[in-house]
């Protein structure tokens, strides 16, 4: 099968799969990924090999559009809108679930570079899966009010969380006989550098766009800026992540019209998204699932844990409800999309240990795709948002 | 020619307390739903009303910021209009700043219908609200507005 041919062929059985998958309440994205896994060399073998070699290319170029659209939350604007509430909730239990998932981590003796980078996925949720579970249950109140404004900027935590301990997490790993001062200095280079080029690109972006005139032209620049950005990034061994989401945070603040940048994308990010879920569906060890027993319920438990601490004290800061401060984290508990997504960046830039990475989140993220709406909706009941 | 030499003047606008049972009210009879500007106690311009933000009475809270995560969106659908029941409530309970834009594409009255042309097309809009200096709403242009102006200058209308 040629590369055109595979692409097709994962476009048009995703495209039905999550059609399947909408009758059976499960979001499109679990879809792509079981797709994945049955068409990978796992099971069926059906995937050509010049496919995942291109996915090196689709996964960046996924990546980076998630982390642009991602990055217009960093406003005064959406600041304003959500309130301290879901701002202190949202930014402490993301710290909260990276801070005790590494600790734990590092207590059963995991190395330091592994520990913080399942530290930082642990940050992630799934908002497509919780969203699902409060429609189903037509829940409605204060308190999914509340999860909802926590839900949606929590991926945004969880990123740059992800992209400082990454950055931090290489630096260990490749100076592992070094001193601290050094992994601390390549660290901040990178962290720094992914600030100015997306700043400088969010610039540019920002003024060259006024001369745009229609949509086609629109998207082509939207684009071009993006891979650019995400090419140099590359290029220099800086944060694509991190640049995607300055660039796209430097834009809103300087630009009223902006969302334009960010409308423009949503007609042509899905097949995009479509394609690199069903790849790192293929590209999960099957046999490495053997391997990650410890570590995975290590991570499991502690994940956990570490969201019910976050939201608790950001609850208490910000003076919210009972409910919110004792049930919220229930909530919290799904994780699928931008957890895998991390993974796969890290199997990228750790090819010893990357595999078990990878496989350790895809197989927890199955256990918290089956267990977490579950808790969502004992976290909805507990509060009385259920009317029905 | 500027945008105020062709805008309409006659808008019917809504505040942000503004409840959907009075807001469907207004444009009952109406042949489509037309868009709605929303403004302050001062007339500032500060949000508006189109019949995609009346989608957003079946979505849940914040859903602006949601559907900034791209993995937020459940499938390839939209919202399913026809699976979600409302209560008889909904119509007081839900007022305009729940539902309004605040992404507003506007013109100043004193551009050129170029202008206002182009910022149509760019943002797939049929009709944006016009304001003077003061941000106050002024007035709607149309595309139609535009080609009629075009129609008249060439003897068709």
């Amino acid at each position: 099968m040629n590369t055109i041919l595979g692409i097709g062929f994962i476009l048009i059985v995703g495209l039905f799969s999550a059609k399947a998958a909408e009758k059976i309440k499960t979001p499109a994205i679990t879809a792509y990924l079981v797709i994945g896994i049955v068409i990978g060399p796992c099971v069926l073998n059906f995937m050509p090999d010049n496919i995942i070699n291109i996915s090196g290319i689709i996964s960046n170029v996924a990546l980076s559009l998630i982390a642009f659209s991602i990055g217009q939350n960093f406003s005064k604007r959406t600041f304003q809108q959500v309130g301290k509430q879901v701002l202190w909730i949202s930014i402490l239990e993301a710290l909260g679930a990276w801070f005790v998932t590494v600790t734990a981590l590092l207590c059963f003796n995991v190395p330091g570079y592994m520990a913080l980078v399942f530290g930082a996925i642990a940050a992630a949720s799934a908002p497509a899966a919780i969203i699902m579970v409060v429609r189903q249950y037509k829940a409605r109140g204060k308190f999914v009010d509340t999860l909802m404004g926590v839900v949606a900027l929590d991926d945004a935590w969880g990123l740059i969380i992800f992209s400082i301990s990454l950055a931090v997490s290489k630096a260990m790993y490749l100076h592992l006989s070094t001193s601290m001062v050094s992994v601390v200095l390549k660290a901040l280079l990178e962290i720094c550098g992914s600030f100015l080029l997306g700043g400088i690109a969010g610039i540019l972006l920002s003024y060259i766009g006024r001369l745009i005139k229609n949509k086609t032209e629109l998207l082509i620049y939207t684009l071009g800026i993006i891979f650019i950005t995400t090419g140099l990034a590359l290029h220099f061994h800086v944060s694509v992540l991190l640049s995607c989401m300055f660039l796209a945070a430097v834009v809103v603040n300087l630009n009223n019209e902006s969302f334009k940048y960010f409308d423009v994308l949503g007609d042509v990010d899905w097949p995009i998204y479509l394609i690199f879920f069903v790849l790192a569906g293929a590209s999960l060890e099957i046999a490495l699932l053997a391997k990650i027993g410890f570590i995975g319920i290590v991570y499991l438990v502690f994940r956990v844990i570490g969201k019910f601490a976050g939201t608790y004290f950001g609850a208490k800061i910000s003076n919210a409800d009972s409910d919110v401060s004792k049930y919220l984290s229930l909530g919290l508990m799904p994780q699928a999309g931008v957890a895998l997504g991390m993974a796969l960046i890290a199997k990228d830039q750790f090819p010893e240990v990357g595999g078990l990475i990878f496989t350790t989140v895809a197989a927890t993220t199955v256990v918290y795709e089956i267990i977490g709406p579950f808790f969502v909706k004992v976290a909805l009941q507990k509060t009385n948002q259920i009317h029905a | 020619m500027q945008v105020k030499d062709i805008m309409q003047t006659k808008v019917i606008s809504v505040t942000r307390g503004t409840n959907l049972a009075q807001l469907l009210g207004l444009f009952k009879d109406f042949h489509s739903f037309p868009v709605v500007p929303v403004v302050d106690e001062n007339q500032v311009l500060i949000g508006i009303v189109r019949m995609r933000n009346l989608f957003d009475v079946f979505k849940p809270h914040h859903q602006e910021i949601l559907m900034r995560n791209p993995l937020s969106m459940l499938s390839h659908e939209p919202t399913d209009i026809f699976d979600i029941d409302i209560e008889e409530g909904m119509g007081f309970l839900v007022i305009v700043a729940d539902i309004m834009d605040q992404k507003i594409v506007k013109v100043k009255e004193s551009q050129s219908l170029k202008d206002a042309y182009d910022l149509m097309q760019l943002h797939s809009r049929d009709a944006i609200p016009v304001v003077n200096a003061e941000k106050q709403l002024v007035g709607i242009i149309s595309i139609f507005d535009i080609l009629m102006q075009i129609f008249r200058e060439k003897g068709v209308a």
